[in-house]
């Protein structure tokens, strides 16, 4: 099987069979939502971090019993699998503040399923990235940690921390070349396929997923490239945006994804974390400067600046804004972000989706409308 | 952004509007309401002539401290009030012009309450402020608009952040908050923070608090001998003028009238004859307030108490210096309604909801959600069964917009309580 095939396979499931032979080892897996979860806390505990998501999640009945429809699909499908007993090969789950919607899951299955999760941990994460919140941010990844340790019986020492710093850094690295081999006229892999190997990596250990990452990038350097596309695309928007199958429907119209600006893709690694004597503190601050999701307040004009960074850096003909009905953090930022990318002449479909795949016939006709705009 | 019509003469033209309406819904039996009215007049008239004054005007939203701003001479505006709670109650289809204005450019799923602001400042209807200060409480659509609307229209803002849990270590991260905010503002606004003055608005804020406290301990009377529309008027009393003399005079007024009714075991002035208590665990139809007259004349039902009334926290102690005064507000911050409930925790919710209703003997609680607050419909069925677990009652449970009547209709919504009444009160 080539790297490609089982990073795919890897990614269609959060129970897949690299989770199951680490489990089988004897060793612990959390669960985390939100991209401002420092997973290297986590793995230098020799925990398997796992982001969580709801692949495979078609209904959302038991879910709905306590959440409204008027809350997200994503996290509605998330409560439904944890509902399910779907989440039961974790052995814990790690919540932030990250939006309304996902805060509430927390609330709700410390409610109703108290014992489904013997260790749940909710990181305060500030709503601004100012030098003057980082040190707030590092006490509250310290108790994170202390809580890790004091739970699981284990020690994070400063080596391991280290150590798990450094292979998360050469994931970064590895994800920036492969998202680089994309910026050429006949990229090797379409955004579909990109966007399963982003997601493999939130689900394995990344030691092994930086091994298949190299064999990857080997493979890739031998694949003919894509030409005859439509146009160059850009994915940019709200987090739950996971499910390959979404992007493939835009490509099979003709565009090319070519980059994104995704928690689950290029935000999740794009920049390594600079370490110091102090690596909690190198950590709180990696986490919160990164390329940024709207809740964090400072970073409006940022954000708009890294989408037309990556329009200018990948060739980009056009930006797909898509958000989850409901999300009101998103929701505010297309105000700013459809006057920026309109001032600098790059066209921009919005799209709100729900977090099934659905009304494809209509996300279609979106697209298809969009591509003939950016042929002419 | 220019005003259309010059600096906040959105604002003057409504409170003319709705000063001639209050005459119309029996003023004299509301007298809370038309007091707060009175005290809006001239707050948002401030605004209207600070430029001219050369005092700088920041739009501040709930989560903020108005006693600061006002120690400053900044006069504050609070947008929640501005856009919640005057605008749709007497604009009417401009309001509703302004929400599809900002649907134009934000999703519909956005509150009512940050549309109305948005729409009215995209349409150059309002002017744009010196500064805009919001806090990151307590929802994911405050979060979104203020900063974007204020990077988008190029003017400064600050976010004074608060974290998840509510506790000392989060008094002191918010006091830290209000310090960098105090150096922001004479950054912005060429102001300094005297301390004298600092300390004087508190005294005036800290008297206000006291007379409020003594007045909500009176209103446990039964029967409640606050008119439902009085109660409900207080929240964007104490949001606009804490630190003002004027909310001294209007709680004191409130206070003595209340104990002389309680005294002579008198209900409300609006002479209804009490035959239930409702408590309102979240919002109320900004865009129909009457509907709590109605309530009083067609069933009896008093509203004794709402959430965004239910100012429980102390005064600050120690206001004899800076950073004591500043811990003190951080701490009433994050204990302020609205922020309590739905910037934390559910427990906070629901222990705020059943102290609420237990205090205040209701027969019912009523959840008139608006269907832009994600966090409160995320957690409302646990809040109704822990409500019904522990106090024996029952919870109404009303999907609508706030500030937005075409979501759902005040016929739609009497039609609700038509047949809870039937159904459930008097089973």
């Amino acid at each position: 099987m080539c790297a490609l095939e089982e990073l795919t396979k890897l990614a269609a499931d959060l129970d897949n069979p690299a989770v199951q032979e680490w489990k089988a080892d004897g060793k612990k897996v959390v669960g985390f939502f939100c991209s401002y979860v420092p997973e290297e806390i986590l793995y230098a505990a020799d925990i398997l971090p796992v982001r969580l998501r709801a692949p495979g999640c078609t209904e959302t009945t038991a879910a709905d019993v306590y959440m409204s429809h008027l809350n997200c699909t994503f996290t509605r499908s998330c409560l439904q699998l944890a509902l399910e007993g779907r989440y039961r090969f974790l052995d814990g789950l790690v919540f932030t503040n990250s939006c309304d919607h996902i805060r509430r899951v927390y609330d709700i299955l410390r409610e109703i399923r108290p014992k489904d999760f013997p260790f749940l941990h909710f990181i305060s994460v500030p709503h601004k990235a100012s030098e003057d919140l980082v040190a707030w941010y590092r006490d509250d990844l310290d108790e994170f940690k202390g809580n890790v340790e004091s739970f699981f019986g284990v020690q994070i020492t400063e080596a391991s921390l280290s150590n798990a710093i450094n292979v998360y850094n050469e994931t970064r690295s590895l994800l920036k070349r492969l998202y680089q081999l994309r910026q050429g006229d006949s990229p090797p892999l379409t955004g579909s396929e990109s966007l399963n190997v982003t997601l493999a990596g939130t689900t394995i250990p990344k030691e092994r997923y930086n091994q298949l990452l190299r064999r990857l990038l080997e493979e890739l350097s031998e694949r003919e490239g894509i030409s005859g596309y439509r146009a160059r695309l850009m994915m940019a928007g709200s987090g739950g945006c996971d499910n390959p199958d979404y992007f493939q429907v835009i490509e099979d119209l003709g565009g090319l994804i070519v980059t994104d600006s995704l928690c689950f893709g290029s935000r999740y690694f794009w920049e390594p974390v600079e370490t110091g004597d102090d690596l909690v503190l190198s950590l709180a601050r990696s986490y919160l400067n990164r390329p940024s999701c709207p809740r964090i307040v400072d970073n409006v004009a940022a954000r708009c600046d890294f989408v037309r960074q990556m329009v200018d850096d990948f060739d980009v003909d056009g930006v797909v804004f898509q958000r989850l009905r409901y999300c009101d953090l998103w929701g505010g930022q297309l105000l700013h972000l459809e006057k920026e990318l309109k001032e600098s002449n790059i066209p921009m479909l919005s799209m709100e989706r729900e977090y099934a795949l659905g009304a494809v016939g209509q996300l279609r006709t979106r697209v298809q409308a969009f591509l003939e705009r950016l042929e002419r | 952004m220019e005003g259309r019509k010059g600096t906040l003469d959105l604002v003057k033209d409504s409170l003319s509007i709705y000063n001639a309406a209050v005459v119309g819904m029996r003023s004299e039996q509301n007298i809370g309401l038309a007091q707060l009215l009175q005290m809006l007049s001239g707050c948002f008239g401030e605004a209207c002539t600070a430029k001219e004054k050369g005092r700088p005007v920041a739009w501040i939203n709930f989560g903020v401290p108005s006693e600061l701003f006002w120690a400053m001479d900044i006069v504050p505006v609070v947008i929640d009030v501005l856009a919640g709670l005057v605008a749709p109650t007497i604009l009417g289809s401009d309001a509703m012009r302004y929400i599809d204005i900002a649907q134009e450019r934000v999703p519909d799923y956005m509150c009512a309450n940050n549309k109305v602001l948005l729409g009215a400042a995209l349409s150059g209807d309002i002017a744009a402020p010196d500064v805009l200060v919001h806090p990151a409480n307590p929802c994911d659509s405050n979060l979104a608009t203020y900063p974007v609307l204020a990077e988008h229209s190029d003017f400064p803002y600050f976010c004074v952040d608060m974290p998840y849990f509510r506790n000392e270590r989060c008094t002191r991260y918010v006091a830290g908050e209000l310090k960098r905010l105090v150096s922001f503002l004479e950054e912005k606004t060429r102001r300094k923070l005297e301390l004298d003055r600092l300390k004087q608005a508190m005294e005036y804020s800290n008297l206000a608090h006291e007379y409020f406290l003594k007045t909500a301990e009176l209103r446990e009377a039964i029967p409640c001998p606050y008119a439902s529309l009085d109660v409900w008027a207080e929240y964007p009393a104490v949001l606009c003028m804490a630190g003002r003399p004027e909310l001294v005079d209007y709680f004191k007024q409130r206070y003595e009238m209340t104990k002389e009714r309680v005294d002579k075991g008198e209900g409300p002035a609006t002479g209804v004859k009490e035959k239930s208590r409702l408590v309102w665990i979240y919002g109320a139809p900004a865009f129909d307030v009457l509907i709590f007259l109605w309530l009083e004349s067609e069933y009896g039902a008093v509203s004794v108490a709402n959430m965004n009334s239910n100012f429980v926290m102390k005064p600050v102690e120690d206001i004899s210096d800076y950073d004591s005064i500043l811990m003190g507000l951080a701490e009433k911050l994050t204990l302020l309604p609205m922020t309590r409930e739905c910037g934390g925790p559910w427990e906070n919710y629901l222990d705020a909801t059943i102290e609420l209703l237990r205090r205040y003997k209701a027969d019912a609680a009523v959840f008139a959600g608006n269907v832009a607050c994600k966090s409160t419909w995320a957690v409302i069925k646990l809040v109704k069964d822990k409500i019904y677990d522990e106090l024996g009652i029952p919870t109404l449970i009303l999907e609508m917009d706030l500030f937005d009547p075409r979501i759902t209709s005040s016929d739609s919504i009497k039609a609700q309580f038509d047949k809870f009444f039937t159904t459930m009160i008097q089973r």
